[in-house]
């Protein structure tokens, strides 16, 4: 039992993407461009040449944020969207019907529809695969060179996470909107 | 009158020959071949869907919701407005309007059978949904409750057929009442399915819940006006001139409502420049679908209401079908409009930039399937005028 969550120190991130194929080669995700768990945004980089605004043109990985009060799941009909016992937000593809309401409600765009089972799909922090083996890293964490992610329990005060969080400013995506993202971006 | 099963009053010479045996005029004949198009496209449809999946469709992953919730909506909406116009009669004892009653409720079941037709091939897994649904229902899903609801306002709406078929009043308006409000229940429900959208600014908030009830109304007075021209054949006689006056008056009203509550919504929306809803209205402000909804739905219409104060129930005729094309732009907007603006707005690929907005045009087996429901719900209509008095009777 534990409440996963990640730290992303995003000004690190060389947006080498290794992380999105280790996503897709660790946890099945189908090929294609729409297919994708985890993603690294960018900016353009804004201005003319040679008068370049370089701090524009950050890297943000992002993903499902994993929100405590997710949108996606509220909106379930059927509870296929649910909190497994660690708090990782997953998908029950039994019980999802493809109403795609979670899709339109998540303000992350952090789902997609599987292909294979033609049910919604997201980043499950690796759930069925690293940590169903008894792993305490996910695959875009563990293969990240530039090590931009920090993944670990919230709940225990000495995991690292807890205590990069309590050593360095951070801010959550759109946290506006009262999700309570357990995804933060280190400043 | 010959009583079928369930002591259920059937028309005396209804068969299939009687369904076939239409007056050969070229109208009909027209409509009758259009029907069996629309049939056959239904059927072309739910195939390329069953091979296909969602594939047949132009769905996205930005763009989840397409034609089809919109053309959903179009037919649930219908179906709630020819409810509230039924229960004016019924329900509420205007003895004026009641002569519509079973007529109007007799629409209110076809419309949502078509509607439920077109959301099983939008759904990906509609007999998951049925087991679930009540397995392990999701309360805080506007989703769950819209389904639930409707599926409820169904069987009251066919309880309440069923007695106003037998001429018995009395059940009828208790079951009437009942359908009448766990419909509203359900349609407001389904305005909030994106009045809840937190992540939409656009679509956020009371006004979908509200202006659905609204716009029902609206819808089922249109319909009223096209279901009465085809019984009449526009010859009104002067009870229907009575009744159509007085739908056309409530209706000037309720438009123009419409257009107020349309003017403020876009005026908040824009005002202040809010990020993620300002520019989402003024993209709307100019696009041409929204032009044809105002120009269909509430300028066309209120014009000729306004002419005579509704007394030319022919011209209304007319209005209400530009009215009705209209009302389906106004579904399509509501469904494209909410997903506009993108959710992710960076760049996501190398070489290719993050969209300003989200495109979206329908496949052509969303079309087909679409313009089949338009099609069954017709043919259901037809069947049901041959199988049943739909007239008003004496009442015991």
């Amino acid at each position: 039992m534990a409440r996963y969550g990640m730290a992303l120190d995003y000004k690190n991130c060389i947006n080498c993407k290794a992380c999105e194929v280790a996503c897709k080669e660790e946890n099945g995700v189908l090929l294609g461009a729409d297919k994708h768990r985890i993603w690294v945004g960018q900016n353009e980089v804004k201005g003319e040449w040679p008068l370049l605004d370089i701090a524009s043109a950050a890297f943000l990985p992002s993903q499902c944020q994993h929100c405590d009060d997710a949108p996606c799941q509220e909106v379930c009909p059927t509870h296929a969207t649910y909190y497994d016992e660690n708090h990782v937000v997953r998908v029950n593809s039994d019980k999802c019907i493809l109403c795609s309401y979670c899709m339109n409600a998540c303000p992350y765009d952090a789902r997609y529809v599987d292909d294979r089972t033609m049910t919604v799909d997201k980043c499950t922090f690796c759930s069925d695969t690293r940590l169903a083996r008894g792993e305490t890293t996910t695959a875009c964490q563990n293969t990240c060179p530039t090590k931009v992610r920090i993944f670990g329990d919230l709940d225990d005060p000495n995991s690292e996470i807890s205590e990069v969080l309590r050593t360095r400013e951070h801010f959550s995506l759109k946290s506006h909107l009262g999700t309570k993202p357990k995804l933060f971006y280190l400043t | 009158m010959k009583i079928g099963p369930l002591n259920i009053p059937f028309k005396e010479d209804f068969s299939l020959k009687s369904i076939l045996g239409f007056e050969k005029s070229f109208v009909n004949i027209i409509v009758a071949i259009s029907v069996l198009a629309m049939l056959g496209m239904l059927a072309i449809g739910i195939t390329t869907y069953l091979l296909h999946g969602h594939h047949a469709y132009n769905v996205t992953r930005e763009h989840p919701w397409g034609l089809l919730i919109a053309v959903y909506i179009f037919f649930v909406v219908s179906s709630t407005g020819f409810c509230i116009v039924g229960s004016l009669g019924d329900v509420f004892g205007f003895k004026d309007y009641m002569m519509i009653s079973k007529r109007a409720i007799f629409g209110s079941i076809v419309t949502i059978l078509a509607g439920f037709t077109v959301i099983a091939f939008e759904i990906g897994h509609p007999v998951t949904m049925m087991i679930y649904n009540v397995l392990s229902p999701g309360l805080t899903s506007a989703i769950w409750w819209m389904g639930t609801l409707y599926g409820l306002y169904l069987t009251f709406m066919i309880i309440e057929f069923y007695f106003l078929l037998n001429n018995d009043m009395k059940k009828a308006k208790v079951f009437g009442l009942t359908g009448l409000l766990v419909g509203l229940a359900a349609h407001s429900n389904l305005g909030s399915v994106f009045g809840f959208l937190n992540a939409r600014t656009i679509s956020q908030g009371v006004f979908y819940p509200t202006y659905f009830i609204l716009t029902a109304f609206i819808t089922g007075i249109f319909l009223s006006f096209i279901i009465m021209g085809f019984r009449y054949k526009l010859n009104f006689d002067e009870q229907t001139k009575k009744l159509l006056e007085g739908l056309a008056k409530i209706q000037g009203l309720l438009i123009s409502i419409l257009i107020f509550f349309v003017t403020w919504k876009l005026l908040t929306d824009m005002y202040g420049g809010m990020p993620n809803r300002a520019e989402v209205a003024e993209h709307i402000l100019h696009s041409t679908s929204f032009h044809t909804e105002v120009i269909l739905a509430m300028i066309i219409p209120l014009l000729v209401i306004l002419k005579d104060f509704g007394k030319s129930p022919v011209l209304m005729f007319w209005a209400s079908l530009s009215g009705m094309v209209g009302i389906f732009f106004m579904r399509y907007n509501l469904v494209h409009d909410t997903q506009l603006k993108p959710l992710q707005m960076m760049k996501t690929h190398e070489y290719q930039l993050a969209p300003e907005w989200i495109h979206y045009f329908p496949s052509s087996a969303e079309i087909m399937i679409s313009l089949g429901g338009l099609g069954l719900c017709i043919f259901l209509y037809y069947v049901g005028t041959r199988a049943f008095n739909l007239d008003e009777e004496a009442h015991h």
